[in-house]
């Protein structure tokens, strides 16, 4: 009886690979709730990217983004004005993927950068980068500012895998700003 | 006639491999969960998670990009999508298949005392080894672009939890007493 207990307590075992798991920091919900707080209805704004803007996105930046869509997510006040526009974005790293949120006010600048998704492994990392007030530095940023410039104040006051998630930050942010100014028009339908 | 017999073994020797057994159990029902969560089940949920994405294809891009809006509904926004990249699959690969070797290697020598005939054991101390080296094989064909392998993923963490449970009844019944020993399972 010990025997059969034993088995088919163990008979729930399945597959074995084991994927660095993510850990969602902020639901992407919930970013486009609190920073679009005046919104009073929300649009997703999908845009296929073009021969002209991936060659433009190229020219700016050193990447080429690696799904042909991107999605924007836009909210509308009460007289149907747009009040911000949100873009996550991501990269990735040999620990896992990072995501940052980036929410762009009415005048094209970020109004908020959150990191919304990490890993288990880098998740502590992240929180001390962002406990740094590393974030902050990016509100007010647009394209062609230089979101590396945002690691300055940080050399020495962060460990050494901190820093890194903070470059990847940087970097991130240095994307959404690249894409949110060559995709994101504001007639588009 | 194995290389040695459990059921004679010194009582530190049972203790040892039934604790072994037992807490390598406890450490799948975990790594099922954690598989369940991050991967999936299907072989559609694993090869959503390793296969690459499609990329850029810039010969069927058009000269313009294209909008379209539509409203959103906060309830439906979805999360990012979790996937394997080839370097987390290099750093998962350098880990785990060690990690299989060596959970291999310490069955084998559980196997080893279990008084089996020749050719089960060889089978089972076999597939100890060879179902950790299949998984991640099927992890790195898929991330070659070849979806269809994530049944071999998804059976070969079956073989494995499948060998641990030969071992752990097998086990179990040579440290029972009054039961009579070389019997296959």
């Amino acid at each position: 009886m010990t025997v059969i207990k034993l088995a088919l307590a163990a008979a729930v075992l399945g597959t074995a690979a084991h994927p660095t798991p993510k850990v969602v920091l902020v639901k992407h919900a919930d970013f486009i709730r609190q920073t679009l707080a005046t919104a009073r209805q929300y649009f997703v704004r999908t845009v296929s990217i073009g021969k002209q803007d991936l060659a433009a996105i190229r020219q700016t930046s050193d990447f080429t983004p690696a799904d042909p869509d991107v999605q924007f997510f836009l909210g509308q006040g009460e007289g149907g004005a747009t009040v911000g526009v949100v873009l996550f974005e991501q990269v990735d790293t040999p620990h896992g993927p990072i995501e940052v949120g980036l929410t762009f006010g009415p005048n094209g600048a970020v109004a908020h950068a959150m990191v919304t998704t990490a890993t288990v492994e880098t998740k502590p990392w992240v929180r001390e980068a962002v406990a740094s007030g590393l974030m902050d530095k990016f509100v007010g940023m647009r394209q062609g500012d230089d979101p590396r410039k945002t690691l300055q104040g940080l050399d020495g006051k962060l460990g050494g895998m901190p820093e890194y998630m903070a470059e990847l930050i940087a970097t991130a942010v240095g994307r959404g700003l690249v894409l949110y100014a060559t995709l994101y028009k504001e007639s588009a339908s | 006639m194995g290389l040695y017999s459990l059921r004679h073994a010194h009582r530190s020797v049972k203790l040892g491999a039934l604790l072994y057994l037992l807490v390598l159990g406890y450490a799948y029902v975990f790594a099922f969960l954690m598989v369940k969560t991050w991967s999936g089940l299907t072989p559609a949920r694993v090869e959503a998670t390793y296969l690459p994405t499609p990329g850029m294809e810039e010969m069927q891009m058009q000269m313009q990009s294209h909008a379209t809006t539509q409203p959103l509904d906060l309830g439906q926004v979805p999360e990012m999508e979790h996937t394997v990249d080839t370097d987390q699959l290099i750093q998962d690969s350098h880990i785990h298949i060690m990690i299989y070797a060596i959970v291999a290697a310490l069955l084998t020598l559980i196997i080893l005392g279990l008084d089996w005939p020749a050719w089960w054991r060889d089978t089972v101390i076999v597939g100890a080894f060879g179902f950790g080296a299949l998984d991640f094989a099927g992890q790195w064909l898929m991330k070659f672009g070849l979806g269809g392998f994530a049944w071999l993923t998804i059976l070969s963490g079956w073989g494995m939890s499948l060998v641990y449970l030969i071992v752990l009844y097998s086990t179990i019944r040579a440290l029972l007493p009054g039961r009579s020993a070389g019997s296959t399972p």
